[in-house]
């Protein structure tokens, strides 16, 4: 269970940021969180959008150098620890975390060497893996239940991996 | 015969070394023994000098001062007895002292896009235009154009030579002009289409552009009526030619000329040579000279061209420094023609960059992108000293299939390239990646320097 991140190279300059996220509006494509650093003139801003696909084909429209990579995304509770107890089982089970940022509400995209093989670890672990299907709906206390399901079902048919993932993410 | 119009018809009979198929203008020059050429070029040197003693005072000045009179020009190799012209020469004149016509003769004037400096003007009576055209003819039949072919301009009109240039050849030459002009490259795409344009007319790095926007509106190339591209305006390195004539199935050749005597058509690019371009050599006398003392270079070395028109009525012009450095050689073409090549102008005597005492030319910087995946031909250079030593940065333009997610991997690739920059320049530069598209596509000369330094 993992969801696709989007990833686009950008030149540190203003405004280029900003034509990606009027080119992801005008496509509908909601994000769902992004992490953008200080890596000098360019840099790699990476995005969890709901559809990664129709992201992607509005990236290669603009002629943009873009891709998509597989991460984990963990749902967490809101309360003190959860952080540190989550990347405490990433520890205990040995799995490097080469780059990590927050989404919205309380869920965390994490960069690991071997997706697959992470998730095997985790499997028993007591850390709740999430989708793209479920990321794809908004929020509890949001929008009514009927709308947030067909978001689910629109992220479930256009999310690669979340494709033949069963629909209900959480345990 | 190989049938022309058929796409990709001249360049499979090249490639297959058959020339027999392919057109020749002016065959009784182009393919004459060289006996024959030099002898039409002394013959038309000794009018020249003489219709330029007579009527420019410029040059009877100059000449008179050195003691040279028209009747001492009595062989080829006499030309060295005259004097230099160069750029400054015309701006000192502008804008009609070197006019050896009255006004009313002149059919057109032009001027040139300043590359350095302030603009010059020229003019050109009826026969300096028959002559001009005819060079453009040559060149276009060179890259297997051939009458009835649609012909749409992408050079802006205007003073600039390449426009009108290009536009009376090809009507001579028995073309459909399609003058649309520079500028608005989907109006250009939507031309291509509905008026089945068979030949392209514009600037290495434009045409480029014309080819990517095409790509993302879902224009096919392959199947389109475009068959030619004729290039010029600013040097076209093999890397983005080669490219465009994959991507836009399309045949594609450059040339080579400046406004100062004539404007394009000097020499062109055939099929069998293609990193070298025949001078028009019953039209120009050349000479190629060490660029600091003036005197010949060795047959076949490099150094700068210097040119003198041989038909050029209303401003003669002798031994023009162009600062342009090339090879010329003399061997007779597979193609057939026997004219003299020059290699293709990859750099100028005055584009040189010296960076903490090292010369470096942007050509260099283009070989060095061309053999590199991963990264587009279109580069820029920033130069400046602001820490007190020359600073170079070249900026490189990212494909999209060469990105990845790794910032790592990104800095690796951006490492290697400088390091390859560094192996061929031998002057450390900085690499700064760019976006795809974020060097800017011009339609004039490509502005690939930009020298910050403070003197």
């Amino acid at each position: 269970m993992s969801v696709m991140q989007v990833s686009v190279f950008l030149e540190s300059k203003p405004g280029h940021l900003r034509r990606v996220l009027d080119a992801f509006e005008a496509a509908g494509v909601s994000v769902r969180g992004y992490s953008a650093s200080d890596t000098g003139d360019y840099g790699i801003v990476r995005f969890v959008v709901d559809d990664p696909q129709g992201a992607l084909e509005v990236l290669r429209e603009q002629g943009a150098a873009a891709t998509t990579t597989e991460v984990l995304c963990v749902r967490l509770d809101d309360r003190p620890g959860e952080l540190a107890r989550v990347m405490g089982v990433m520890a205990d089970c040995g799995v490097n975390v080469a780059y990590s940022y927050s989404l919205i509400s309380t869920y965390i995209a994490l960069s690991v060497k071997d997706v697959a093989q992470a998730e095997a670890l985790l499997a028993h672990e007591p850390v709740e893996l999430v989708d793209q299907a479920m990321l794809a709906s908004p929020l509890a206390g949001g929008a009514a239940p009927a709308a947030a399901a067909d978001a689910a079902a629109a992220g479930a048919a256009s999310g690669e991996s979340a494709g033949a993932a069963a629909p209900a993410g959480g345990r | 015969m190989v049938d022309l119009t058929v796409k990709g018809a001249a360049l499979a009979a090249a490639a297959a070394g058959d020339f027999s198929g392919l057109p020749v203008y002016a065959p009784d020059v182009e393919c004459a023994p060289r006996e024959r050429i030099r002898a039409i070029q002394l013959e038309k040197l000794k009018a020249q000098v003489a219709w330029t003693y007579g009527r420019v005072a410029w040059y009877r000045e100059r000449m008179d001062a050195l003691g040279v009179a028209p009747g001492d020009i009595r062989t080829l190799e006499d030309v060295r007895k005259l004097p230099f012209t160069d750029k400054g020469v015309l701006r000192e004149t502008f804008p009609y002292g070197l006019f050896a016509v009255p006004l009313s003769e002149v059919k057109e004037l032009h001027a040139s896009s300043g590359t350095t400096g302030k603009p010059i003007v020229v003019g050109y009576n009826a026969h300096d235009m028959d002559v001009w055209s005819d060079c453009i003819a040559r060149l276009a039949q060179m890259a297997g154009v051939v009458p009835g072919d649609r012909a749409q301009m992408a050079f802006g009109y205007g003073m600039f030579t390449g426009g009108f240039g290009l536009h009376y050849g090809l009507m001579k030459l028995g073309c459909m002009m399609i003058p649309a002009g520079s500028g608005n490259t989907e109006r250009h795409i939507a031309m291509i289409e509905d008026y089945g344009t068979t030949v392209l007319i514009a600037t290495p790095s434009y045409a480029l552009h014309v080819c990517e926007v095409g790509e993302r509106l879902g224009f096919d190339w392959e199947a389109s009526t475009l068959r030619v591209g004729l290039f010029g305006g600013e040097p076209c390195p093999p890397g983005l030619k080669a490219e465009i004539e994959r991507r836009m199935h399309i045949v594609c050749t450059d040339n080579y000329g400046l406004t100062e005597v004539m404007g394009p058509g000097v020499s062109g690019e055939c099929l069998a040579s293609r990193d070298m371009q025949h001078i028009a050599e019953d039209h120009f006398l050349w000479e190629v000279v060490d660029p600091e003392t003036g005197e010949p270079v060795p047959e076949g070395e490099v150094g700068e061209l210097v040119l003198t028109p041989l038909d050029k009525q209303a401003i003669p012009v002798l031994r023009y420094r162009t600062h342009d450095l090339t090879r010329v050689v003399r061997e007779p073409c597979a193609c057939g023609r026997t004219t003299a090549r020059m290699q293709k102008v990859r750099s100028r005597c005055d584009d040189m960059l010296i960076i903490r005492g090292t010369n470096v030319f942007p050509s260099q910087v283009e070989d060095v992108l061309a053999g590199i995946e991963g990264v587009t031909p279109h580069y820029r250079i920033v130069v400046d000293n602001e820490t007190g030593l020359d600073r170079m940065s070249v900026h490189v333009e990212l494909k999209p299939e060469a990105f990845s997610d790794s910032y790592a991997e990104m800095d690796a690739f951006r490492a290697s390239i400088a390091e390859k920059l560094k192996g061929v320049l031998l002057v450390g530069v900085q690499v700064k990646l760019v976006e795809p598209g974020g060097i800017e596509r011009t339609t004039g000369k490509a502005k690939h320097v930009e020298d910050l330094r403070r003197k």
